[in-house]
């Protein structure tokens, strides 16, 4: 599907981010084609969000960002952002809120057309909030805000899908939808890189896997080549049962390594 | 659909605006027919009816909406750019400086020499907040950074303008002060419109560009960069829309509180809470606001010169009261 020669969503090389001193992304380069879920795995202040955000130019960086070389307007059509903390300011409408994503592609002045519209309806049908157009949006739930949130991200429509744990807080099922929602578009040729603590879910969903630790990247591959004995050990400091079924990849934490 | 809706809202206010200007121009203490006053509006015979009505009501009813228009409007903007309800134009610190300039043309005495005096002291104490905001706040700093250099600059003008009170030469200068702060329509002429609309008109542009702006921020501050919207101008275009509308405002008629803040609130549901539909508004709901205000203030006491400032806080208070009561009832 994705020909070898076609630039790549995202390339990164030796990104480094600094708070004061300290490095919390150290170096770190990464290519991510079109047509792959990658996920961004590694304990807490290992560096996921820092890397992200450093991609996108929200943090001042070293090293080189394909992302932010390219105008805010026009990375604004190449990539869309889902930031970990979930702010809804106002109580507006869900389909308000969502109608958000589409800003970069409507011209100075210029209100919503049919084609904005109807990205939209897609977002919201896929992150099965079809109904909750008119619902002011800081009355839902918490993991409701997380999809209209995701939605709005989706109704952007970027070839390339950044998320900061878009997964945490919603329940088993929205988990699993949002995920497979995010395989299905990068089948159709997009990307999407998104940081995940839930391990087998980054085991079962992604393509590939990289694992952050203290700032550096520690591995970047196929899930199993990641999910090694020696790298739950010396990371997140874990034992797990990792096995391949006829499912794919099942990941199991199991214990804390003392 | 939503469009469909906010256009009636627009021309609900705007008609609102239109009825209460005219009664606005047939209120005062002169009582001619209503007839009269209108034909002398129109007609310039040069007659006493004509020249009240033309140099002493018509620009007093415009003022009130110019002021409204841009206290509104700017309150309705900061609110959107913290993201905060309690957010008002005062907080940039810019007003209590326009104040301070103007209090000291009154305690020097140079405010009798030239009518337009003390609007313009008021201009320069305001451009000064500005520098010293961008100086304070820096030109990436938040919005935390931005409040808190705001407070400070409302504090210092604040003090600075008691001690002028405290040094004041004579009892009348001290009062003239102390009323002037009040806030007052009274005995403005079209010369004071003339100063004042530029910068309020420069300020309406400016505010109302960032209205798309203002929307992303729901999402927050990295959304709303990753949606393509440059926060560092954003701020410092609404910034300097805010001091404009609001350094003009209190140079030509003094502290005027509460519409910024009440207005928005208001409307607020009217719009579905969209920031950039309560703009305007929140404009045209400031001038009916400070219209009305003025209408009460002439008709309660007539002989008594009762200030502006001090009507719009005795019906913005209670309105405000009544508001944080309701969301009270809405949050349990």
């Amino acid at each position: 599907m994705t020909t070898p020669s076609s630039p790549p969503c995202l390339s990164l090389l030796d990104l480094s981010v600094y708070r004061g001193e300290c490095p919390v992304v150290d170096h770190v380069s990464i290519t991510i084609q079109a047509g792959e879920l990658v996920g961004l795995i590694g304990p807490n202040g290992a560096g996921k969000t820092s890397l992200m955000r450093g991609a996108l130019g929200l943090l001042p960086h070293q090293g080189h960002s394909s992302l932010t070389a390219l105008r805010a307007d026009l990375r604004a059509k190449a990539v869309a952002w889902l930031p970990q903390n979930r702010e809804i300011a106002w109580p507006v409408s869900v389909e308000t809120l969502v109608m958000l994503g589409r800003v970069p592609h409507l011209a100075a002045g210029q209100m919503p057309q049919q084609n904005d519209r109807t990205a939209v309806a897609h977002a919201l049908a896929a992150m099965d909030l079809t109904g909750f157009e008119k619902r002011p949006a800081t009355a839902l739930s918490g993991g409701e805000q997380a999809r209209v949130l995701m939605a709005r991200a989706l109704a952007q429509d970027c070839p390339l899908i950044m998320a900061d744990e878009p997964v945490a807080g919603l329940d088993p099922r929205h988990q699993i939808a949002t995920l497979a929602y995010l395989r299905d578009l990068t089948r159709q040729g997009k990307a999407a890189l998104v940081s995940l603590h839930d391990l087998g879910l980054a085991a079962r969903f992604c393509d590939r896997l990289i694992l952050m630790d203290h700032g550096q990247k520690r591995a970047d591959g196929a899930p199993k080549n990641v999910l090694t004995e020696a790298h739950l050990r010396q990371v997140f400091g874990i034992t797990a049962h990792v096995t391949t079924s006829d499912q794919g990849l099942i990941f199991q934490a199991l214990e804390v390594v003392r | 659909m939503t469009g469909i809706s906010q256009m009636r809202l627009l021309g609900g206010l705007s008609v609102l605006v239109l009825l209460l200007c005219t009664a606005s121009l047939l209120i005062g203490p002169a009582g001619f027919s209503i007839s009269d006053s209108l034909t002398a509006l129109f007609t310039g015979t040069g007659d006493a009816v004509s020249l009240v009505m033309q140099e002493i009501r018509l620009p007093r009813a415009l003022l009130a909406i110019m002021v409204g228009f841009s206290l509104g409007l700017s309150g309705a903007a900061l609110q959107g750019y913290l993201r905060n309800p309690l957010a008002e134009p005062g907080l940039i610190g810019v007003s209590s400086s326009a104040a301070l300039g103007a209090v000291i043309t009154l305690q020097t005495g140079i405010a009798a020499q030239m009518m337009i005096v003390l609007p313009f002291f008021g201009l320069v104490g305001a451009a000064i907040a500005v520098v010293l905001l961008l100086l304070l706040a820096g030109p990436r700093g938040g919005s935390l950074t931005l409040i808190l250099a705001g407070i400070a600059i409302s504090a210092l003008a604040g003090a600075l303008t008691s001690l002028v009170l405290n040094l004041s030469p004579n009892p009348f200068a001290t009062s003239e002060i102390v009323f002037w702060m009040l806030g007052s329509l009274a005995d403005r002429s079209f010369s004071h419109i003339w100063i004042a609309l530029p910068f309020m008109a420069l300020g309406w542009v400016l505010i109302l560009s960032t209205a798309r702006g203002l929307d992303t921020l729901i999402l927050g501050e990295d959304a709303a960069a990753s949606l393509g919207i440059n926060l560092g101008v954003l701020r410092w275009v609404l910034v300097a829309g805010v001091a404009a509308c609001t350094g003009a405002a209190t140079s030509v008629v003094g502290a005027i509180g509460f519409v910024g803040l009440v207005v928005p609130h208001i409307l607020r549901p009217f719009v579905g809470a969209q920031p950039s539909r309560l703009l305007p508004a929140s404009a045209l709901g400031g001038a009916a606001l400070v219209l009305a205000a003025d209408i009460a203030a002439r008709l309660i006491l007539p002989d008594r010169d009762l200030k502006l400032g001090v009507v719009m806080a005795i019906i913005g208070a209670p309105i405000f009261l009544h508001l944080i009561y309701r969301t009270r009832r809405a949050e349990l």
